[in-house]
């Protein structure tokens, strides 16, 4: 990588990038999910690794869900778009040296400031705990340089249209700019009382919202007309859905803090259009559906596309719960409740990461020009991350449930916890799971670059068969 | 980009997400910026300080740059036996919060109160202050303002301190850092919900009792009890040593860490902690070899622990 | 690979296909949405509208009330009733209210029996709440904590003396803006479907 630092644009081979991009994403996905399946470890065995101040819960909780959303998604989206989207344009990423900075000012920024993290130096709001000098590196340092090349890729792409996958990724980087810029304004500005919390919890859920999920999307909307050959079903049904994320995906920030005195007139605001973000999920996983008509068979053939639509198809419990549980009708029984825990690894563990796992896949063996080493390994790795994470989804909506009959019927807290324990117990299978699968993808990645069938001119991935 | 397509597309995008931004921040925070604080809400913020996470007066998280609240029943200035009464001192070089530099974040009344009878605005952080919480009538009702002592009562800061003494002295800014520094908020919520469980967990707070405040540290996954009015349910402070110094001392089920990290290197009376042995012994009294669990040191009075006990039980 | 601003963009798009596009671009209404060119499936319109139409349904405050001072209203009102003072079991006076005010007829039935009560439960909130009554206030906006009345901590809409209303809503301009944005986004998605640019091919692989 060094030698590319200071090369000329000219001699970094294209995809360069991306490549380390999706490698850095697997690394952080390893040690993302080993601090989680520890961190898990601690709830059900509180004595677990004791009388270290740096191995205390609550100076790794903060780390393992930051390693996870800007190390692994993050990173693993700026794979995507930065292969992707000249893919997409007919054309070279705008600057592959620009792209080699950005991995690395990522990669040893994101270190800073999870050790940082792990120190305990934290604004002390969730999600955006990191502080803020921090947030602006972030910004004009790692996200702006991104952003910049996806847009001028799309810029100078050598095609007529922009495609769906595009509109996404060039307003999903527009969009995590701004909301890293607005929604860490009460520490850049030390606002104070209801609206920092309100803002807290607006930049929790745009994040989420506005990057997250139409950018996991938008790799959907390439891998599964790329890898079956049918074209989109519907361009128009892709407009509903990039509008519909654009204004109601936006808008229902409030719904998180549904039992904070918040004006109660933002509270029905937030809660109709929480329900309404069910229109984007309904467009999109209609559209990704009726595409694979015809090629179901690659269902379960192919890796890429088993991964793209196992997490479409957790789209649907996701955004059933994400547009249900927040309403008032819903949300005095599960608030603050495992509950939450559990819908938040359905929309990061589950839908988001099966997504970026297959571009990940179908990426690195298309820019390395190397067909996947272990078909089995690969299969191992899908299936050690569905059981995994369903282990952890179903443990924690049940203990989700317990806590919250405890909340109503005001059960003494600690009968809350007994009860919760053997769920705790399963919560931290479920993740040790999914941390020995992702050991078992990076050897396999790792293999698949150091010896898997080189790919002939002219030919794409998934028309190769699997050797192993 | 060719297209007037694309234009006409980026510029809808750019009116829906700027319509989008208009009705989630705007309208929202321009209602909650004209709500007056409440009573409680003065007495956090004067408490609390500037910032209750990373900040430039304290980068490292040390509980540096932070107020003292301090109980006083004479008055330092006359020594006069007076009412029991809150004080919260700013030693020279603390910053304020914003309720003093920013009166109207405490909502119009408050600040007009505060500034022509409480005399906030003549505060100056290079000299110190020392603020309390006084009550006035305006337009029918008893509301409460800051009044800068230092002006309207002579009191100066190193002077407030020493009638105090360390007994009746609480670090409650700087443990608040120690808990968002230490993540006690992943757990333990700040927020009574309003639907259920008040009888336990207290009251719900109102929207007036956060003016000032930053960060609010709700938290949101309730692991362990709410922790808003901790200190009205058990105000035991040895309860609280032996608690956070091994939570299952006293509660066997509890799957809360230790935090006897926090007492530092030394007790209250300058010994080292040994640590190693503690713990020894308390893995014999769990398993059953000892009858009684070993005893929990003293801390020091300056320590992490003080400072987050002092926060904890603060939460009336 | 430089930065071209003056570049011609290439199509991949031959001739005939843009004028099989275009024609048909020109003959859709409503932007395509009832039209061919896979016009959005009729299913997932009616999902669609099934969504904005829950969206409204179910966002009402239905449960998770907390008990309000109003529905124990009627029950204290008949504490000092001479037959309930005549009986002598706690139980049994609870039982003779509950009956009463059932036979009678609520407002409040359908909370009073999700929030049963008992007699010692009745006379710690019973001078609470005459007290109130005698101010005038909306019980509604109190709600029972354990031993105490207390006002609620809603944040609702301003009352016209400048005071806040203390109560979920059923509608509030929350719900207004709402239906005006519901309203911006069918139109602006039908507008932007409109105005696709005329490029496109006409998938087949669904029989259509």
């Amino acid at each position: 990588m060094l030698k590319y630092l200071f090369a000329k644009n000219e001699d970094i081979p294209p995809g360069t990038t991306a490549i380390f991009f999706g490698f850095s994403s697997i690394i952080w996905f390893v040690i993302g999910t080993g601090i989680g399946s520890f961190n898990a470890a601690k709830l059900a065995f509180p004595d677990f690794v004791t009388g270290y101040e740096y191995f205390a819960f609550g100076k790794m909780r903060q780390v393992h869900v930051l390693a996870v959303i800007l190390g692994w998604i993050s990173m693993a989206f700026a794979m995507a778009m930065t292969y992707i989207t000249p893919a997409l344009g007919n054309t070279r990423l705008w600057s592959e040296k620009l792209g080699v900075w950005n991995v690395l000012i990522w990669n040893v920024g994101l270190s800073l400031a999870l050790t940082l993290l792990w120190m305990g130096i934290s604004s002390g709001r969730e999600y955006s705990d990191i502080i803020w000098p921090i947030d602006l590196a972030i910004i004009f340092g790692v996200l702006f340089p991104l952003g910049a090349n996806v847009w001028m890729t799309i810029v100078t792409r050598r095609t007529q249209g922009i495609y769906t996958t595009n509109w996404f990724f060039g307003t999903g980087i527009f969009m995590v700019i701004i909301v890293f810029l607005v929604g860490n304004s009460p520490e850049f500005f030390n606002l104070t009382g209801l609206s920092e919390a309100y803002m807290t919890w607006w930049f929790a859920h745009n994040v989420l919202g506005l990057w997250i999920t139409p950018v996991a999307a938008a790799i959907a909307y390439y891998t599964v007309p790329k890898v079956t050959g049918n074209p989109l079903y519907s361009h128009r049904i892709g407009h509903l859905h990039f509008w519909s994320v654009v204004i109601f995906y936006s808008t229902p920030a409030a719904h998180h803090l549904m039992s904070a005195p918040l004006p109660e007139w933002l509270k029905s605001f937030a809660s109709v259009e929480g329900v309404l973000i069910l229109v984007p999920a309904i467009a999109f996983v209609s559209n990704l559906l009726l595409t694979m008509t015809g090629k179901w068979h690659m269902f379960v053939e192919n890796v890429e596309i088993k991964f793209t639509i196992t997490g479409v198809l957790l789209a649907i419990p996701l955004n059933m719960q994400g547009g249900f549980q927040q309403t008032r009708a819903i949300n005095w029984y599960i608030h603050g409740t495992g509950w939450i825990v559990a819908h938040a690894h359905l929309a990061l563990l589950g839908f988001s990461t099966f997504l970026e796992g297959a571009a990940v896949y179908y990426g690195i063996q298309t820019l390395l020009r190397r067909k996947l080493y272990s078909l089995t390994l690969a299969n191992f790795h899908f299936w050690f991350l569905l059981i995994g994470f369903c282990t952890y989804w179903i443990s924690m909506t049940i203990a989700g449930l317990i806590q919250g009959a405890g909340k109503i019927y005001e059960v003494p807290y600690i009968d809350v916890v007994i009860a919760e324990h053997p769920y705790m117990i399963a919560r931290w299978v479920g993740g040790t799971m999914v941390f020995t699968g992702n050991v078992v993808w990076l050897y396999n990645m790792w293999m698949t670059a150091r010896v898997g069938t080189e790919i002939p001119v002219g030919r794409l991935p998934h028309e190769l068969a699997y050797e192993r | 980009m060719a297209f007037r397509e694309y234009k006409i597309g980026a510029r809808m995008f750019g009116a829906a997400l700027g319509g989008s931004m208009m009705i989630t921040l705007y309208f929202p925070t321009s209602d909650i910026v004209l709500v007056g604080s409440t009573e409680w809400g003065l007495q956090k913020a004067l408490s609390y300080g500037r910032i209750g996470g990373f900040s430039y007066e304290d980068p490292l998280m040390r509980g540096e740059g932070k107020p003292v609240t301090v109980t006083l029943d004479k008055d330092p200035a006359t020594n006069q036996p007076i009412d029991p009464i809150h004080a919260y001192v700013y030693p020279p070089g603390v910053p304020f919060p914003s309720a003093i530099n920013h009166p109207r974040t405490a909502g119009k009344v408050v600040a007009e109160l505060s500034t022509t009878k409480g005399r906030i605005n003549e505060a100056d952080h290079q000299k110190g202050a020392v603020f309390v919480v006084a009550h006035a009538e305006a337009g029918g009702e008893v509301t409460a303002y800051i009044e800068n002592a230092s002006v309207t009562r002579n009191w100066n800061p190193q002077q407030v301190l020493d009638a105090a003494g360390d007994e009746n002295s609480a670090y409650v800014g700087s443990g608040k850092i120690m808990f968002v520094r230490e993540g006690c908020w992943w757990c333990h919520t700040l927020l009574p919900e309003q639907t259920q469980d008040w009888q336990v967990f207290g009251v719900p707070p109102r929207l007036g009792d956060f003016n000032s405040e930053s960060p609010t540290a709700f938290g949101s996954d309730r692991k362990a009890p709410d922790l808003l009015h901790v200190g009205s349910r058990n105000s035991s402070k040895e309860w609280m040593m032996m608690h956070f110094f091994n939570p299952r001392l006293v509660q066997p089920h509890s799957i809360m860490p230790r935090f006897d990290y926090l007492w530092g290197k030394n007790d209250a009376n300058g010994k080292p902690i040994d640590f190693d042995q503690w713990r020894a012994e308390y893995t014999k009294y769990a398993a059953g070899e000892r009858v009684y669990p070993p005893e929990v040191p003293d801390y020091a009075p300056k320590s992490d622990i003080r400072y987050l006990m002092d926060f904890v039980l603060s939460l009336k | 690979m430089g930065w071209r601003f003056d570049a011609p963009l290439v199509s991949l798009t031959d001739d005939a296909q843009n004028k099989a596009a275009k024609e048909l671009w020109a003959r859709e209404s409503l932007g395509g949405i009832k039209e061919d060119n896979n016009r959005l499936p009729r299913p997932v319109i009616w999902l669609l509208a099934l969504t904005i139409l829950t969206a409204f349904l179910i966002t009402a405050p239905l449960w998770g009330q907390r008990p309000q001072a109003a529905i124990y209203q009627e029950y204290v009102a008949l504490m000092d009733d001479p037959q309930v003072q005549s009986i002598a079991d706690p139980n049994g006076k609870v039982e003779y209210i509950v009956n009463a005010v059932k036979s009678k007829g609520s407002k409040y039935e359908a909370l009073q029996e999700r929030h049963p009560v008992e007699w010692d439960d009745l006379m710690l909130i019973k001078d609470q709440v005459i007290e109130l009554e005698r101010k005038g206030v909306d019980l509604e906006e109190y709600t029972i904590i354990g031993p105490w009345v207390t006002l609620a901590n809603f944040e609702g809409e301003k009352k016209p003396d400048g005071s806040t209303i203390r109560k979920q809503p059923h509608w509030d301009k929350g719900y207004t803006i709402d239906v005006f944005y519901v309203i911006y986004f069918c139109v602006a998605v039908v507008i932007a479907v409109k105005r696709l640019p005329e490029f496109s091919w006409v998938p087949t692989h669904a029989g259509h």
